[in-house]
């Protein structure tokens, strides 16, 4: 696959292009959900999903935001790629203002920024041939021939040409993720986020999803973002981290930096609670597990 | 009981409790023996009295909270309902306190109204403690886990984890945790059978096993479990390949079409080796011991 040359690369001082314009800057965002209503009286009650979300994600950065259910990170990962818009705040990638755009404006976002989603089977139309879905990006983008692009971007990921011409239930949860990523890079993209990509995979195979995001990221020089429940699998793809809880960025920074040092009590519960193999066989239990997740939440 | 999808594990456990489905057919033999010393063979047995035996002397915690409790009853009810079917305790009032005394030991906060509640008015994890009440309800002599903890946040899996661990230990009942998560394996298990292809490739003590793995699927798992080993250019160690459906398992070794080491003795199937079922492995090819690669190797 051709490297493109990064789009802001061009007119930007050599010295200092990554940190010019970052790939995504977040200020302020807050998303209201309005509930349904209860009673015919009184207004309907509204869930505050994000509140006053602040980030800056550089270009090239391998950027990791962790955090439980209903933390607000899918909402927050929807915003970015506008596919909602904030009730509050501003959303710029690469520099442009996208909270306000309307979606007929958003094509260069679609260009620019791609996702791969937890659910392979769910996110892959089932009707239609792997060659189809793969060059569906390039077909919206009223782009014709697409049959050497997409045989390209199968080898990228790891997969027979002869996959072009089958269906998604034909491949394994592994090799249909396999298929996510190539249609996420089919367009060229300078933002890949991925949300939760390998949390349905087999551990066996998670491994191998892993490294090949690893390798694409690195080779296509991509900016990665990557939502994950799992602070362990963040510390492995990611150097920096935000830690979400209740709609709410409690922490940034270097992901090890975190990972040894947590500023914040939801941090380190989260670090706490999380089993690991090395430290379980030394003889740490699901006793102490749960005793040291309760004291992380209580300290401050 | 360690394995990916689609090994048997699910299935051993369902074996268990009689409940496989009316198209297969088991053969050979599962006996539970109850805290009272009563025998049961599954096997052959018939459904009436198997369903004696469930919930009484063998019981079981689901990965889905909210499919294996009823929506349309409160949750103390359906903790008493175990212990008044089983007959477990004498009449329905003290089925009602004693199933608020169970809600309370699985730290439902006010258990006196959330046995009032119903499901859906429960969090994820809250309704997990409920099935938890449900299972020790009735002092069983095993209790079946399922991937108990899958669909639970990870600081919420650390709580139910120990619940679940102290339950078992208050009864000194016996356990049979299936996970494919190995470090949970390792937090709340003394032994482990590692399942593949639907059978058991390696047995062992679990310090034993994750530290020396003799299968070399049970290696590879290992390897590639852990984040925090990487290969020479900082990529994790893989298997190659992906789990094969039940129907497309290779004859011989179940493992050889994913193995490196595979050759042509790996055709046919290998013995198992070791003192017992409860300890050994069935591989032509085992991992030497100096080049074993665990938990702690370099």
């Amino acid at each position: 696959m051709t490297v493109p040359a990064a789009p802001q690369a061009e007119g930007m001082p050599s010295s200092s292009p990554a940190s010019a314009v970052p790939a995504v800057r977040l200020r302020e965002v807050t998303r209201d959900y309005r509930r349904q209503r209860t009673s015919m009286f009184t207004p309907a009650p509204v869930v505050r999903a994000l509140r006053g979300v602040s980030l800056d994600i550089a270009q090239g950065q391998r950027f990791g935001i962790v955090g439980e259910s209903g933390c607000g990170k899918s909402t927050l990962l929807r915003i970015i790629a506008g596919l909602d818009q904030p009730t509050t705040g501003s959303v710029e990638i690469d520099g442009t203002d996208i909270s306000r755009l309307p979606e007929r404006r958003l094509g260069f976002l679609r260009e620019r920024l791609q996702l791969v989603f937890q659910d392979p089977m769910g996110s892959l139309d089932p009707r239609m041939k792997v060659r189809d879905i793969i060059a569906e990006p390039l077909v919206s983008q009223g782009k014709r021939d697409n049959l050497p692009r997409v045989l390209e971007l199968l080898e990228a990921v790891g997969l027979q040409s002869e996959a072009a011409d089958r269906y998604p239930h034909q491949f394994s949860g592994g090799q249909r993720q396999r298929i996510s990523i190539a249609r996420a890079l089919a367009p060229d993209p300078r933002i890949l986020v991925a949300d939760e990509p390998v949390s349905a995979l087999d551990v066996s195979v998670r491994a191998q999803v892993l490294n090949l995001l690893d390798e694409l990221v690195e080779r296509l020089s991509l900016t990665l973002i990557f939502v994950s429940h799992d602070l362990s699998v963040i510390r492995h793809v990611c150097d920096s981290v935000a830690v979400m809880t209740r709609g709410e960025v409690v922490e940034v920074g270097a992901t090890e930096q975190i990972y040894q040092q947590a500023e914040h009590a939801y941090t380190r519960a989260l670090i706490a609670a999380a089993p690991r193999l090395r430290t379980a066989l030394a003889g740490r239990t699901a006793a102490d597990l749960a005793a040291d997740t309760l004291a992380a939440k209580e300290s401050r | 009981m360690i394995g990916e999808s689609g090994s048997g594990k699910s299935l051993t456990a369902l074996s268990i409790m009689g409940l496989l489905a009316e198209s297969l057919e088991p053969f050979g033999s599962v006996t539970v023996t109850g805290q009272d010393g009563r025998h049961t063979q599954v096997v052959g047995t018939a459904e009436g009295d198997l369903a004696a035996m469930r919930g009484r002397d063998v019981t079981m915690i689901f990965q889905e909270p909210m499919t294996a409790l009823n929506p349309t009853m409160r949750v103390g009810a359906q903790v008493a309902e175990v212990m008044r079917i089983h007959r477990t305790v004498p009449d329905r009032h003290t089925a009602a306190a004693r199933a608020v005394e169970l809600l309370d030991k699985v730290g439902l906060p006010d258990p006196a109204e959330a046995a009032k509640a119903y499901p859906h008015q429960l969090s994820g994890g809250q309704r997990q403690r409920v099935v938890v009440a449900m299972a020790l309800a009735n002092d069983p002599a095993l209790l079946i886990c399922d991937e108990p903890t899958t669909a639970l946040d990870v600081t919420v899996q650390a709580l139910v984890l120990d619940l679940i661990v102290r339950g078992v230990e208050a009864r000194n009942a016996g356990m049979l945790f299936i996970t494919h998560d190995l470090a949970v394996v390792a937090s709340v298990c003394e032994r482990v059978l590692v399942m593949y292809g639907g059978r058991v490739v390696e047995a062992g003590d679990v310090q034993q096993v994750f530290t020396q793995p003799r299968h070399r699927y049970t290696r590879g798992l290992i390897g590639a479990s852990d984040l925090d080993l990487t290969r020479p250019d900082g990529r994790l160690y893989t298997i190659q390949g992906s789990v094969p459906s039940a129907g497309a398992l290779p004859h011989g070794c179940v493992f050889r079409n994913r193995c490196i080491h595979a050759t042509v003795e790996c055709e046919s199937q290998p013995r198992w080796e070791g003192s017992g079922p409860e300890d050994g492995f069935a591989c032509w090819h085992p991992v030497r011991v100096r080049d074993a690669q665990g938990v702690g190797g370099s």
